[in-house]
């Protein structure tokens, strides 16, 4: 009960800085679906990959990407993802207030881990 | 033999076209909801995500089929993530703006609250009917919470009468 609990808040806090991680990779450089998704899922940030495709269209919407097709070597043509001005921008914000948060959470664990210690000794 | 090894990759084959092909039609199904355009922007999207992963991996065997859809997730759980994007950011906007239009605190309602509590105490009587007239005048609070807040204030002033008369009827 507990466990799903705490997997149930792991897909809430995913779900909250995804577009962020997703920004962040394009501000690396330009690149398309299945290459995002398989560096995301390399660091467990994505379940279902499928879930990408709704959050690029919002990400369009809010002008925070563009896109441009573009022929591929092998397959069909692949749609591009760039990074723009204002999801640059939004990105800068995210960083700065993410910085703030995993302080504030680590410096709350940190402390309970170290009463759980006191306790169990 | 030559045929019937042939054969079996043709099959196998349709098998695994097959297999893509319900999940496109299960994520159509499920995407029904969403605006013509977008629905079969989002199918395509998904269609030319497995093309890219079946390139990928060099390989069409139903393994290796299966595997691609299975890390897609479920076809309603990616139409859930589009509604989701849509609908739940101004919604939970709305409920938070309510909540906190519902609980925030002016200096009219801090007034009222001081002068109800510890307005009794230091300004028997003309301290909770001042406080009555600030909990009127506040434009946070609902007519329903006024009426309320009137009622405590009202049964706080006439309780200690009360309690008097009834004591004295006991000695009495």
């Amino acid at each position: 009960m507990v466990a799903s609990e705490t997997r149930d808040s792991l897909t809430e806090l995913r779900r909250g800085v995804l577009e962020f991680c997703v920004l962040a990779i394009l501000r690396g450089g330009e690149s398309y679906g299945f290459d995002i998704v398989r560096e995301l899922s390399s660091g467990e940030l994505l379940t279902s990959e499928g879930t990408i495709y709704p959050l690029l269209s919002r990400l369009r919407r809010q002008e925070w990407v563009t896109t441009t097709w573009r022929e591929s070597d092998a397959g069909p043509p692949r749609r591009y993802y760039r990074i723009t001005d204002r999801g640059g921008r939004a990105l800068d914000t995210f960083a700065t207030d993410w910085t703030r948060f995993r302080v504030a959470v680590d410096g709350l664990l940190g402390g309970e881990v170290r009463e759980g210690d006191a306790d169990g000794h | 033999m030559d045929c019937l090894v042939a054969r079996c990759e043709k099959g196998m084959q349709m098998d695994t076209e097959g297999l893509v092909r319900d999940y496109l039609g299960r994520l159509e199904a499920a995407a029904w909801t969403l605006a013509g355009d977008r629905r079969s922007e989002l199918v395509g999207e998904v269609r030319e995500h497995i093309e890219v992963a079946l390139t990928d991996a060099g390989r069409r065997d139903e393994v290796t089929v299966r595997n691609v859809l299975d890390r897609l997730g479920p076809p309603e759980e990616i139409v859930s993530a589009e509604v989701g994007t849509d609908a739940a950011s101004p919604g939970a906007a709305a409920v938070l703006s309510h909540r906190e239009g519902r609980l925030g605190l002016g200096a009219v309602e801090i007034v009222a609250l001081l002068l109800l509590t510890v307005g009794g105490i230091l300004l028997p009587l003309i301290g909770p009917l001042l406080g009555l007239a600030f909990v009127w005048a506040s434009t946070q609070w609902t007519t329903r919470d006024k009426i309320i807040a009137s009622a405590i204030a009202v049964l706080l002033l006439i309780l200690p009468v009360l309690l008097l008369f009834s004591l004295r009827a006991a000695s009495g």
